[in-house]
């Protein structure tokens, strides 16, 4: 097979097999990767979820992780915020032409070892070549159908007045990893990516409780998105406490040196749970005890008074809006 | 809370004296205030105004009209510090002007830009240069970086500007003024101690933590409170009296002192530098003969009022209706540390 990725590959015919044979099937194997039009597949019983997500990450390898573990944890996360146990994926590349064999195994080599580590399964998947400038690297699109935990019952619309607001690590690393990645900035850091898979998070605070209102992964736009979307589904009030969420030493660093919010930025295995105040206490315990979650904290509350807006409790004792996220970010001059 | 914190918060909230103004004159200090809260904190006595210290807010329409000449017409990279972008021009903004094609890219530092203009050689690389002490030094060395590596792609487009006339501009805007922290570790204490001697005007210098930033307000109106001229250096950790000599000498080896507009303050003489004539391949102007460019602001945007403090952002006509930070008209929405920006976001709880 030759070191690249050439239109060939994309047109269908031998190539497209061989890359199929030797990339894919050879990460994703199991009974149900299908070689024909469509995975046939056993119903599960229950209730489903399914969810579908893009990924065009720049530059698609990053401290911490790759687009393909990405791909692999996003759509994860979208089912597990529904209190779904991912079942099946399935996976659509759109690969530029010449972009190196080796690098593309690396990537289906991670996905591989995500969804492993999920016990979900890759199903079916498409790959198109796309000419030279006509993407940047690698785009993938997963999606996934999940089985909804007995009991389980979570939606944005559910928060009420009373509830904890639970976050299940630090916030904004992703955001801080990919800016350095970039290399825009010139500045130097270790920070990592906080990309993970969060099923098995889940199915640990569904262990210690079904009662959960909402589960949300924060990704694009940070912590900070996921708040307001939640207070405008919910119509409720947000109170967060600034003192009380987590940020990573190194995150800080870049937050400071670019003028920028943490809680604004991209996370990719984070996720915010509003549940009733007699759970909290339990839930962070439990999730203190993972692997991905060792820094949960309780954050804030929710309050029937300032619907739909994000109030923060300051280092000095007074309360103030925390700014709607908005737009591109761009680092303040000094 | 820390018990520093707690004794400049009791200092604050129990004043009960004569009718106070206070002008924070730095951007940061202006995005700190809003996002700590501390105007709800202040009693009904004191006033806190904000100043022109947001490098973004005192740029010139006719800045951003350049930059967009350069970038359209003359098919330029400009390398611009990322708030920069959004700030409107006469017809349009920088990001207006990437929408048409236009080459334009945020960077952390001058060096960076310098870096790009290595990277690229078959193209001309504009650093827009903007900013005060504490950002000029690194422009400068941008422009010596590029001439000893011998690039002829590289250049600036300068507006840089100095604290110490704008002080001279302010006089009379309020009883005290907190100067921003970082100007002062560059320029020292000289200027303002002289204000304080020979003008009576008084100022404490403050840092940027929640608990620098709230002590040098406590200072500021307890010294205010006694009546007499005072300068305090609240922010000694960093900022000393004789400042940074070095990055002195390296402003004053590749520019010098010029005339300078000041979006909503006018021309200010003095105020600006511009590149000494040895460096003038370097000087974007020069280099690209570029035409007299005379912008024109909205003329509905009272940036200029609110700049001098001589209104509030919700004065103003368009504010939060026309004008918003998803669609600024005037500089002062643009940035977060712009005074309306930080307004209209903290709309309801200030």
């Amino acid at each position: 097979m030759s070191n690249t990725v050439t239109l060939a590959h994309g047109a269908g015919g031998k190539q497209t097999s061989e890359l199929i044979e030797k990339v894919f099937k050879a990460h994703f194997s199991n009974p149900e990767f299908t070689p024909d039009d469509a995975a046939v597949l056993p119903a599960p019983g229950g209730r489903l979820a399914m969810s579908t997500d893009g990924f065009i990450v720049s530059p698609w390898e990053f401290n911490g992780g790759n687009i393909g573990k990405l791909s692999i944890c996003g759509t994860v996360n979208d089912l597990a915020c529904m209190g779904a146990k991912p079942l099946y994926m399935t996976c659509a590349f759109v690969i530029e032409e010449g972009f190196p064999m080796d690098k593309l195994e690396q990537i289906a080599a991670a996905m591989e070892k995500t969804a492993a580590e999920v016990g979900v399964k890759i199903v079916a998947g498409d790959t198109k070549v796309a000419g030279k400038g006509q993407c940047d690297g690698v785009f993938i699109t997963t999606t996934g159908i999940g089985q909804i935990v007995d009991g389980a019952d979570t939606s944005g619309n559910y928060a009420k007045p009373g509830d904890a607001i639970i976050v299940s690590g630090d916030v904004g690393r992703h955001g801080c990893t990919i800016l350095i990645a970039r290399d825009d900035y010139g500045i130097e850091s270790d920070v990592d990516s906080d990309c993970a898979p969060l099923w098995g998070t889940v199915e640990t605070m569904l262990g210690v409780t079904k009662d959960i209102h909402v589960i949300r992964d924060a990704t694009r736009g940070g912590v900070g998105t996921v708040l307001y979307e939640i207070a405008g589904q919910s119509n409720v009030g947000i109170r967060l406490n600034a003192a009380d969420i987590p940020v990573d030493d190194r995150a800080k660093g870049v937050c400071g040196m670019l003028g920028l919010e943490p809680l604004y930025l991209a996370c990719e295995g984070r996720l915010v749970i509003f549940a009733p105040q007699e759970h909290a206490e339990a839930l962070v315990a439990e999730l203190r005890k993972g692997k991905y979650t060792a820094n949960a904290a309780i954050i804030g509350t929710v309050t029937e008074e300032n619907a739909g807006r994000v109030i923060m409790e300051t280092e000095i004792g007074t309360q103030t809006v925390l700014p709607q996220p908005k737009g591109e970010l761009l680092p303040r001059i000094c | 809370m820390n018990e520093t914190i707690k004794a400049a918060r009791d200092i604050i909230t129990s004043y009960d004296g004569r009718p106070l103004r206070i002008m924070e004159v730095c951007g940061t200090h202006t995005h700190e205030f809003f996002r700590l809260g501390v105007r709800k904190l202040l009693p009904e006595k004191v006033d806190l105004i904000s100043g022109p210290g947001c490098p973004v807010c005192v740029t010139a329409v006719d800045f951003i009209d350049e930059a967009c000449w350069l970038a359209l017409e003359k098919n330029c990279i400009v390398c611009t510090f990322g708030d920069l972008i959004k700030v409107p021009g006469t017809t349009m903004s920088l990001a207006g002007a990437r929408s048409q094609g236009a080459e334009i890219r945020p960077v952390y530092s001058p060096l960076d830009a310098v870096e790009i203009a290595k990277q690229t050689p078959n193209r001309q690389v504009v650093f827009l240069a903007v900013g005060f002490e504490t950002t000029t030094p690194s422009a400068c060395l941008a422009a010596k970086q590029a001439r000893e590596l011998g690039l002829k792609n590289f250049s600036l487009l300068t507006a840089n500007k100095t604290m110490p006339n704008a002080y001279q501009a302010l006089v009379g805007s309020a009883d005290a003024f907190i100067y921003p922290g970082h100007v002062n570790a560059i320029t020292g204490n000289a200027v303002c101690k002289k204000l304080c001697e020979e003008q009576g005007v008084s100022g404490v210098v403050a840092g940027f933590t929640a608990s620098e930033l709230i002590t040098a307000l406590a200072v500021a109106i307890k010294l205010l409170d006694k009546g007499e001229p005072f300068f305090r250096n609240c922010y000694p950790r960093v900022v000393k009296d004789e400042g940074n000599p070095e990055a002195i000498a390296l402003m004053n080896e590749v520019m010098e002192p010029c005339d300078n507009e000041w979006r909503g303050l006018g021309l200010i003489p003095g105020s600006g530098m511009k590149l000494k004539a040895e460096y003038a391949e370097f000087d974007a102007r020069i280099k690209f003969a570029m035409p007299e460019i005379k912008g024109k602001p909205n003329p509905a945007c009272r940036c200029g009022d609110v700049l001098q403090g001589k209104c509030k952002p919700s004065d103003c006509k368009v504010f939060g209706k026309g004008c918003t930070p998803l669609h600024p008209i005037g500089a002062c929405m643009v940035s977060d540390e712009g005074a309306c920006s930080a307004y209209y976001q903290y709309a309801g709880i200030v």
